[in-house]
């Protein structure tokens, strides 16, 4: 079993600080340690103040989204000695209030991604050869996104203009219009065919190198465009309104 | 639908310019992009020198030819295969970012990335042996 | 009604569903919890939502709770789960016999039970192991580990609780013989300070053990943790478990597009030092492949462990011999007044937990309040940050 005493640069913020700091922390690795775990044991072991998101463990809750050598990941599905780096520098996420060390304010993500109004199932689409146990009317399944931020932290958009709806809402959007589930649609294109909404994006795809959870939110604000593109020229053609 | 308001919150660093060219963690689709934006910004700078050589012809004969002279001096063809090197790329990425935003083959944007950039390098080569040995 | 402050440690499960009951029921509630909500044990188990089936054979208190909650959940929850019911599978003669007193013991529950035939079990989940002898149907569900507890902090926020995150107890302060405040460090500041308060509740979970010794109290709590392992890959849509008395790897919870491994169990002291033994990993793969042999060739996701807070005494060796019930102490028993423990349990009830606490507390106070918690409709979860 492989064993390894790790740097990890940590960025550090308390409020009221004029800006963040880093500080470095020494801690052992095994091949089964993820960074959030090492994050966890330095909390237990060095500083208790170390303030970071967690809760979940599998890339499921999305609560770790962080920078971990400059890239963003879920802390808990990045194993230490994978990276392969001595000194591993860990940040909070880009393009949001940071509230302490490796946390953000998720407000401004919620602020637009809760305007979408996504619902949280959908039909499984897994294993669609096999009979419905009885009494269910469809196997169900939740979304992939999950809520975690880390391509709007990726997004360089999303870095210059605040104002963007970006990926992640983007990609909800985009959800309800090809599976509306009862939300009505045509608000939701009103909305997204604007300058702030899918025109906005530059096709950097760091979204979608970002996404830990299959979403790939480049690909939808894309078919947006497509969807969009399709009602301008059903309109131009006096077929519109069908939205 | 709800408008977006900015957050008052001091705390959003704030980093336009930084957010488009910062390559630590990120990659080559944001290479693609920065590129793009540069080559959009040299292209339209070029726009405004282009118009102010062209009134050079206002001034008849004289005028247009001294700016001929200057045009063939070797600083000037490294600039002008600069341009070259602006317009090729501008052009194959913009027929990517055309494509992938029509929702054709938006997943194989890496591809159509090294294929069409590709094309335009090979173009950009042979049209700057072109300028320097015509 | 004079307005009882009721102060509540720790923002997992219990103590969200505490701060929802007591909010409704017109208390003043300040929760506190030192990491995000739901960073302990809460978000980190496998997703179920029990049927009690598990518990029928050897524990129908259990069993019973979480039928009960079960049906009120869906309820109250309602787009939280992923409705597609469990699938109990014998693939030994030995379990197949077992059947019979466990659809019995599911019935005697209220938890409807039906028999499934191989070809029926396989016809609904092509990826069983073949060898499958019988399977029996029952109302399992999945739920997404963090955002159905958020549901309940959404709620109780929107009505008028405050919930203070990175706030960590460091003190609790006495006035004669009973509790009058908690001295707080908020670590995004750094600073500390004092809440105050008429009840202290301590929904610590796992971490209630050290909480009553900073009150000198004895709360006789067990960390239990276990091991579960996340493979990508949606093998099943229905929760398949294996079809004996509780054991190792004997369950399969799908969720979004992964499957979820669990679990194992044993008991450590720290709750914050649980580790990850190795073995119990390899036996999530081995145990796990023999419900669903695709467990061993799909791609690995993440493998961890979560602290259960198991009620028992101190002696306890693996855990599994203890009970899942949960139990409410108020310890004026032991000469503390102003603090109680919600304790044990398990994420499925833990609005009945909350029902059974906030009626102590009620009765510390005098006051009979009905619980209102049966019938709310809980805020979406994505509430909770807006």
């Amino acid at each position: 079993m492989a064993e390894q005493i790790i740097e990890f640069k940590v960025q550090r913020y308390k409020q009221g600080q004029p800006a963040p700091t880093y500080q470095t922390f020494k801690t052992l690795c095994d091949d089964n340690t993820t960074v959030l775990v090492a994050l966890q044991d330095i909390r237990r072991d060095q500083d208790g103040s170390l303030v970071l998101r967690h809760s979940c463990h599998h890339a499921s809750c999305g609560t770790c989204g962080m920078r971990v050598n400059g890239k963003e990941e879920l802390g808990c599905v990045v194993k230490v000695l994978d990276l392969g780096t001595s000194t591993v520098t860990v940040e909070p996420m880009r393009n949001m209030p940071i509230i302490s060390d490796l946390v953000v304010n998720m407000e401004p993500f919620y602020d637009r991604y809760n305007a979408v109004g996504m619902p949280y199932v959908r039909q499984s689409e897994y294993l669609d050869e096999a009979d419905l146990a009885e009494g269910l009317e469809a196997y169900q399944r939740y979304e992939n996104c999950i809520e975690c931020n880390l391509c709007v932290s990726g997004c360089p958009i999303m870095g210059s203009d605040e104002l963007y709806l970006g990926p992640a809402t983007l990609a909800a959007a985009r959800r309800v219009i090809e599976e509306p589930r009862g939300v009505p649609t045509k608000p939701l294109l009103d909305w997204v065919d604007s300058e702030n909404g899918c025109w906005r994006c530059h096709v950097a795809y760091e979204c979608n190198t970002a996404c830990p959870s299959e979403v790939y939110p480049g690909d939808q604000i894309m078919a947006l465009r497509r969807d969009l593109t399709k009602r301008k020229f059903r309109g131009l053609f006096g077929r519109g309104g069908k939205g | 639908m709800p408008d977006i308001q900015p957050t008052t919150d001091k705390a959003r660093p704030k980093s336009s310019l930084k957010a488009w060219f910062h390559p630590r963690g990120r990659s080559i689709s944001t290479i693609a992009f920065a590129l793009n934006r540069l080559t959009a910004i040299g292209l339209t700078l070029y726009l405004f020198l282009h118009l102010v050589v062209l009134s050079q012809l206002l001034r008849g004969p004289e005028g247009w030819n001294s700016f001929v002279s200057i045009a063939k001096s070797p600083i000037f063809l490294t600039l002008d295969v600069i341009l070259l090197f602006g317009v090729v790329y501008h052009m194959f990425n913009g027929i990517r970012v055309a494509l992938v935003g029509m929702g054709v083959a938006n997943q194989r944007q890496k591809g159509l990335f090294y294929g069409l950039v590709g094309i335009a390098l090979i173009l950009f080569v042979v049209g700057a042996v072109l300028i320097y040995t015509k | 009604m004079a307005s009882f402050h009721a102060v509540i440690i720790g923002g997992g499960g219990t103590g969200a569903a505490v701060a929802h009951d007591l909010t409704l029921r017109g208390y003043k509630v300040t929760l506190v919890e030192r990491g995000e909500v739901t960073s302990g044990t809460t978000g980190r188990h496998h997703g179920l939502l029990h049927s009690g089936a598990r518990y029928a054979v050897k524990d129908k208190e259990s069993a019973v709770e979480c039928i009960d909650e079960n049906m009120i959940l869906r309820r109250i929850a309602p787009g939280s789960f992923e409705l597609n019911d469990g699938l109990f599978v014998a693939l030994t003669e030995e379990e197949a016999n077992y059947s019979h007193e466990f659809i019995e013991a599911c019935h005697e529950c209220g938890i409807p039970a039906r028999r499934l035939s191989a070809k029926e079990v396989l016809a609904c989940e092509p990826n069983v192991n073949p060898d499958v002898i019988m399977g029996v149907q029952v109302p399992d569900a999945t739920m997404d580990a963090m955002r159905m507890p958020l549901r309940f902090f959404a709620t109780a926020k929107h009505s008028g609780a405050t919930i203070k995150t990175y706030t960590e107890v460091v003190d609790f302060i006495k006035r004669g013989n009973a509790v009058s405040a908690i001295r707080v460090r908020d670590h995004t500041t750094n600073k500390e300070y004092e809440i105050g308060g008429d009840i202290f509740i301590s929904a610590a979970g796992a971490w209630s053990g050290k909480i009553g010794d900073m009150v000198g109290v004895e709360v006789p709590i067990r960390p239990s943790p276990g091991v579960m392992l996340a493979v990508r890959g949606r093998l099943c849509n229905m929760v398949i478990n294996r079809l004996h008395a509780s054991g190792d790897g004997d369950i399969i919870v799908p969720q979004r597009a992964l499957s979820v491994v669990g679990t194992s169990s044993w008991v450590v002291d720290d709750p914050d030092n649980l580790g990850l033994p190795r073995d119990h990993i390899d036996m999530m793969i081995k145990y796990g492949s023999e419900l669903i042999p695709g467990v061993r060739t799909a791609p690995f996701r993440a493998a961890w462990s979560a602290a259960r807070p198991l009620i028992g005494p101190r002696g306890a060796d693996t855990g599994r011999e203890l009970s899942r019930t949960f139990k409410c102490f108020d310890h004026a028993d032991e000469g503390v007044e102003g603090f109680v423990t919600i304790t044990g349990g398990k994420a499925t009830t833990l609005r009945g937990m909350a029902e059974a606490t906030a009626n102590v507390v009620c009765q510390k106070m005098g006051l009979e309040i009905p619980c209102g918690t049966r019938e709310f409709t809980l805020l979406p979860h994505t509430a909770y940050y807006a």
